[in-house]
């Protein structure tokens, strides 16, 4: 197996861990903490605690009365630095810049970006619990002046302390990147892997590790976006949980309230982002056919659609035939936005190219 | 120029590849030994050449991927019909969809 092949063998594994759902291997996480601690150079915690959502490992953490201070930049940080160090020193910066585009970085936007929103979604359900509301009540529907007013000292006060313990996580399966980075690379960080292989995000404290289990679901988009029109993109054990579409967080109500769209809702929503979501659900096809869309240019390539609406700039699509039959023997057609400038349905198929209407011209097609 | 569903394959003149790409290392192959062009990150879906041949990163106007075949090739996909490639060099380029603002990349 040549040193390319070890790459991309790693980098589906750290993938697979980074989209891992279900129940952790408890016993394989514990050991994998304990070794951590133990290539730090410290005592194994006294103590092991589970939670079902990083939601619910942030109430506990702060309800320890003994935990010891954080020895998350013992535990992972420091020995990640040391190992990039020392890899760094070894390959070269070129060889260290290759190495890295070829395992974690493909990895590193997906996960940073799923933690950010996990971390927001954690501050706001936290906040919105610690002054009183049930944390899975759809937050958005606290509109009420006085209400509001009321809560707003105490929630920056919650928010700030949600934000410091968030700080003291170590991300476990979405550490995939830089894990990935690192595989085969170097024993003392064998710890933290085993921990990211078989449970959720984790805190190392001196007495005691708290430590969160995995997702339930997790749907996310081909641009692996979290994604889904039905139900949670992302939810945990006891019901903590992300709505989003495409990767835009959304509210649950918001969601379920897609289901009986109409051409007039989706024309009434003010909101732009808000009534793209709503068009992609309903349908562009669907809207096209019903809202009087004109059918503005035809040629080989495809037929180019506008759709005129108030207060924003045109939706313009090209309907193209995907060139490889279905297995029905149907050909599956499919819309695709471009710029509200395209004249023609050649321009417009070339542009999702980044070709002028003259370059573009594929010999052959599947 | 060849198109495989999202993907566009373009012929470049071998006078027009950057010296750089032509003496940078390929893109490491995936678990089966393709190189591979796209990849669904949810299907797995992938559009790959099987065979000899070089895939490089370059940034800037000739990139984000050139592909060379000095046997000529062949791109497969689950889902597409495969396309038979003349040896040389091409430009891989991925569809685009417009969002107002912004552009991103299709899903296939």
């Amino acid at each position: 197996m040549n040193a390319d092949t070890n790459h991309t063998t790693a980098l589906d594994k750290w993938r697979a861990v980074a989209a891992a759902t279900g129940p952790a291997d408890r016993a394989a996480a514990e050991a994998g903490i304990r070794l951590a601690y133990r290539t730090a150079g410290l005592a194994e915690p006294a103590r092991v605690l589970w939670a079902d959502s990083p939601l619910a490992a942030v109430a506990l953490v702060r309800g320890l009365t003994d935990p010891g201070r954080s020895v998350r930049d013992e535990v992972r940080t420091r020995p990640w630095a040391e190992e990039r160090r020392r890899l760094h020193d070894t390959l070269g910066p070129a060889g260290w810049a290759t190495h890295w585009q070829a395992t974690g970085a493909g990895l590193w936007d997906l996960t940073r970006a799923l933690a950010e929103q996990i971390r927001a979604g954690v501050t706001e359900a936290a906040t919105a619990e610690g002054a009183g509301a049930d944390p899975r009540t759809d937050v958005s529907g606290r509109e009420a002046g006085e209400t509001r007013e009321a809560r707003e000292v105490p929630e920056a006060r919650e928010a700030t302390a949600v934000r410091l313990v968030l700080l003291d996580a170590v991300l476990g399966q979405h550490d995939a990147a830089w894990l990935a980075a690192f595989d085969g690379r170097g024993e003392r960080l064998a710890g933290l892997a085993a921990v990211a292989e078989h449970a959720g995000w984790w805190w190392p404290y001196e007495n005691v590790a708290v430590v969160c289990e995995r997702p339930v679901e997790l749907h996310r988009d081909e641009a692996g976006r979290l994604d889904r029109g039905d139900g949670p993109a992302l939810a945990y054990a006891d019901g903590f949980a992300l709505h989003a579409w495409r990767g835009m967080p959304v509210a649950a109500d918001f969601l379920a309230g897609l289901a009986g769209l109409t051409p007039e809702r989706i024309r009434a929503e003010e909101n732009a982002e808000l009534r793209r979501v709503m068009l992609e659900y309903y349908g562009y096809d669907r809207y096209l056919a019903v809202s009087g869309a004109r059918h503005e240019h035809r040629d080989g390539t495809g037929v180019l659609w506008r759709v005129e609406l108030a207060d924003d700039e045109d939706v313009v699509m090209v309907e193209v035939v995907n060139s490889t039959p279905e297995p029905d023997g149907s050909h599956r057609t499919y819309w695709l936005r471009v710029p509200p400038s395209t004249r023609t349905a050649r321009e417009g198929v070339a542009w999702t190219f980044g070709l002028s209407a003259e370059e573009y011209e594929p010999l052959v097609q599947t | 120029m060849y198109r495989q569903g999202d993907v566009l394959i373009a012929p470049v003149e071998e006078t027009a590849v950057p010296a750089r790409a032509k003496a940078a290392a390929s893109e490491p192959r995936d678990a089966r030994g393709r190189l591979v062009l796209a990849l669904g990150e949810v299907t797995g879906h992938a559009h790959a050449i099987p065979g000899p041949g070089r895939l490089v990163r370059e940034p800037g106007p000739m990139g984000p991927l050139l592909l060379e075949l000095p046997e000529g090739g062949r791109v497969v996909h689950e889902e597409h019909a495969p396309i038979a490639l003349p040896k040389g060099w091409y430009r891989v380029v991925r569809q685009r969809e417009y969002v107002p603002g912004a552009y991103r990349i299709v899903a296939d």
